[in-house]
Formats: structure tokens, C-alpha cells, sequence
């Protein structure tokens, strides 16, 4: 732990979400709704979770009241719903311990920062875990020392021997953008084809970037910095190449949660709940992919009606006084939202 | 549900679906890859990334013999006792720590087309 952790700050709400994908933003609207202060926390930089991640541009058929809407306009739908009760948002931040404090009837949620959020209630939609770039092979210990996962300043790579490692568009688009500063920029890909566009690949040779397939980093060398790598080709033979960067671009991978070590019941990998979605750990719910139930169906619409069913029950749980069933939404004196999702929508029946 | 690697994977092993796998959960054999159906999160980025278009979900597959026939064989590989090892791999939970299983289902060893 860092020194200042002692004085990290502290914040309090009376729900804390984790995760901001489909569920855990309805779960926000649904307990802005209830009355609720929301504190809203997510690893990545941005709200949507798999569905921005992985597939924002897929059109999703089974989304109720929609023929079709793009992943991306959904997240957009859900966001815009949930900040009307303007919910705190933590992005970029990872939950690294919850804690029940018996005496005070109360729950902490620690992040990685150092800060904690004192909160009445947890809910849990974590979905499939944490995305993260996937890291590479070798890069253990050189992380910051020459070897990044993302690209945020080009400017730094000025001058520089860049090595990209990875095969599809976003390791391509990285050599593309660094070519005209960088000294010399190298594709190491270790399958025969690259994923990336046929035009972006033309564009790279174009431009001067070496291209290597079935290539693979063997060792990488250097001091306090990166200084070189060595790359084998399909045939065996190893050769060193200058580099004062290697930028991972292998795509990104999902990270389970540490769910045991909060002391939650676990089955096959999934938090397992009851019909009011709550843990075994009074207090803490969860919803949509990382909850399991007997009968449980895993789709997006299961885990909206899911967020509902967790936010409403906590809400009687933070306040006793309150009932179960919320009331009707049409009650509500709201503007209507300003961006609902903007795409047409499209013909059922079209593949997703 | 699941996405599920039919028959054009064999000896061709692109791998380029074990890439953008985000749960790892693609598992390579001696002439094809399969895909684990528990441990797949129905994210279709593999049949995307698939040059030899060999990938299909799962569920499109009712009512098409060859589909059929290759998710239960995708799955089969998780639960047979495949030659030379001791048991079935089960779901490994990650195909990264496995690393190459240089065996086949009975269906794959026996391809000839």
C-alpha cells in the first residue's frame, strides 16, 4: 500500500455499483430512481463494459422493445437513462476489497487508488470480470521501462525504434500513427495473416513499416529501458532488433474477479444468489453475467430485469420504511432523455 | 450458447480466433482448434477474426447436419478421453497455461477430405 493511502479519501453513498456495462447502468437508473445516491465504479475509462469493448458496432436483436440496436447506441441509451439522476461516476478504477463492518451496519468498497466508498449496499454486476489488454508474453517487468499497452501521447515516441506486436487493426493503426515520427517501426505478428484490414496493411508497406508473420519475440534486452528484441521467424532463425518501445497490441482479455477472497459464495465461477439477487453477504447483490441462479438464462434482458429486482430490494434493506415495488416510472416528472439511440432502427431478421 | 469451429479449421489452424479470444477459452489441437462451450462468452469476436471462416454460433446450427455434428464435436474434445492423455480436459479455464494439446477428437483424427 502507498504512504498516502492513509489519507486517501472517502467518499459515501448509499449504493455502489460495480461495473458499467447494460446492467450495472439500468441498475444505476433503477436506484436513482429509488431515491438512492449512486456511486457508479468501473475499471475501464468508459461506460458499456463487453458490449463497447468487444462487439459496440453488432447489432443486438433481443433487446426488448428493439428490432435491432447497435451496441454502442444501447450503451448510449443506457448511459443518458442513468445520468439523469446523476450518478457519481469511477472510471478507471478497480474494486480491490469490500468489507463489512458489523458495528456499523454498513459496507466499504476499497479501489486500488487508495480511496474507499463507505455504501448501505453493493450491487455486483462485474459481468464476465475486468477487461484488460492482454499482456505480453515477455513483458513482465519491463512495463513502463519501454514496454506499453497503449498509445496516449504520440509525441513521446518521437525519434524512437518502435516494435508493435500483434496482428490486427489496432496494432496496425498504432504502426501507421508512429511511422512519420517514429525512426523505424516494426510489425511482429506470429501468425501467417494479419487480422488487420487488407487497405491498412497496403498502407503500412506503403509508408515503410517492416512487417514480419509468423514472427515472435524471443527475449527482449535492454538495462533500466528497453534497448532491443529479439524476433525468430517461421524458419527458425533469430535476429535483434532495435526498439525503445514494444507496444502490445494482442487485444484484450477478461480478469475474474477476486470474489472468494471477499467472502462470497461462488458456483462455477458465478456469484450465487437468491430470488432477491443477493449474496450470501448481507448487503452485497449482483446482477447480469456475474450472478447465477438455478434457471438462470445469461443474456443482457435477464440482467436488466435483474438490476430491478437487486436495486429494489436494496433500497428496502437501506431503508426499511420504504416498499419492495418502486411505484410506476410513468409517474415520474422527467424530461424525456435527450439521446435516445439515434440509429434507425433495422429489419429483424438481419444477422448480429 | 457458444460459437463453434467447423471442419474448414482443419490442418488450415489460422489461430488467429485464439488472438482475440477475451476469455482465452479456444484451445489448439494437433490439426484444429476448438472452442470450450463453457467457458465461452457467446462474444462472437472469433468468427470475425476467422480467415478461413470456419466459425458459427452455436445456435444457428440447429437443422444443419455438418453444424451439428461440429458442436457436439467441439465440445467433445473437453469430455472424451483424448489419446494419449489421462483423462478429459474438462474447462481448463484458460488455454494460455495448456498450451498446445497435440491430440484430436476421433471425428478430426480420422478428417480426410
Amino acid at each position: 500500500m502507498k504512504e498516502h493511502d492513509a489519507f486517501a479519501h472517502r467518499t459515501a453513498c448509499d449504493l455502489t455499483i460495480v461495473g458499467a456495462g447494460p446492467t450495472g447502468l439500468f441498475a444505476a437508473y433503477y436506484a436513482g430512481f429509488r431515491g438512492l445516491t449512486v456511486t457508479v465504479v468501473d475499471a475501464q475509462p468508459d461506460a458499456g463494459g463487453q458490449v463497447a469493448a468487444l462487439y459496440p458496432a453488432k447489432t443486438i436483436h433481443d433487446v426488448a422493445g428493439f428490432q435491432g440496436v447497435t451496441g454502442a447506441d444501447l450503451i448510449r441509451g443506457l448511459s443518458a437513462q442513468a445520468a439523469v439522476y446523476e450518478p457519481r461516476m469511477v472510471f478507471g478504477q478497480n474494486v480491490v476489497d469490500i468489507v463489512r463492518d458489523e458495528r456499523e451496519a454498513g459496507l466499504s468498497v476499497s479501489l486500488e487508488d487508495g480511496s474507499s466508498i463507505d455504501t448501505r449496499a453493493i450491487v455486483l454486476a462485474t459481468g464476465v470480470g475486468g477487461i484488460r489488454p492482454r499482456i505480453l508474453p515477455l513483458g513482465h517487468g519491463w512495463h513502463g521501462r519501454g514496454v506499453t499497452y497503449v498509445v496516449s501521447e504520440p509525441e513521446s515516441h518521437v525519434g524512437e525504434d518502435i516494435v508493435v506486436v500483434g496482428g490486427g487493426d489496432t496494432a496496425l493503426d498504432w504502426a501507421i500513427q508512429l511511422t512519420p515520427i517514429a525512426r523505424s517501426v516494426t510489425v511482429v505478428h506470429r501468425r501467417r495473416l494479419f487480422r488487420a484490414h487488407a487497405s491498412q496493411i497496403s498502407r503500412a508497406e506503403a509508408l515503410g513499416v517492416t512487417l514480419l508473420t509468423e514472427s515472435e519475440i524471443q527475449a527482449i534486452h535492454g538495462d533500466d529501458f528497453v534497448r532491443a528484441v529479439v524476433v525468430r521467424d517461421g524458419s527458425g532463425s533469430e535476429r535483434e532488433i532495435p526498439a525503445d518501445t514494444v507496444i502490445g497490441a494482442l487485444g484484450l482479455i477478461t480478469a475474474p474477479s477476486p470474489f472468494s477472497a471477499w467472502g462470497l459464495e461462488l458456483q462455477d465461477r458465478k456469484l450465487l444468489v437468491d430470488s432477491a439477487m443477493q449474496t450470501n453477504v448481507r448487503g452485497v447483490f449482483a446482477a447480469g453475467d456475474a450472478s447465477t441462479y438455478p434457471g438462470k438464462v445469461a443474456l443482457m434482458v435477464t440482467g436488466f430485469g435483474e438490476a430491478a429486482t437487486a436495486v429494489n430490494n436494496a433500497a428496502v434493506l437501506i431503508d426499511p420504511d420504504l416498499s419492495l415495488f418502486p411505484g410506476h416510472s410513468t409517474d415520474e416528472d422527467l424530461e424525456p432523455p435527450e439521446s435516445v439511440p439515434s440509429s434507425e432502427a433495422v429489419p429483424a431478421g438481419r444477422d448480429a | 450458447m457458444t460459437y463453434v469451429i467447423g471442419k474448414e479449421c482443419i490442418d488450415a489452424q489460422d489461430m488467429s480466433c485464439i488472438d482475440v479470444c477475451p476469455v482465452d477459452c479456444i484451445y489448439e489441437g494437433a490439426r484444429k482448434t476448438y472452442i470450450n462451450p463453457a467457458e465461452c462468452i457467446d462474444c462472437g469476436a472469433c468468427e470475425l477474426a476467422c480467415p478461413e471462416v470456419a466459425i458459427f454460433p452455436a445456435r444457428k446450427a440447429k437443422g444443419k447436419a455438418e453444424w451439428e455434428t461440429f458442436t457436439a464435436d467441439n465440445a467433445a474434445f473437453f469430455t472424451l478421453p483424448l489419446p494419449g492423455l489421462a483423462g478429459p480436459l474438462g474447462d481448463p479455464g484458460g488455454a494460455a497455461g495448456l498450451g498446445k494439446v497435440d491430440a484430436d477428437t476421433p471425428l478430426v483424427a480420422a478428417w480426410a477430405e
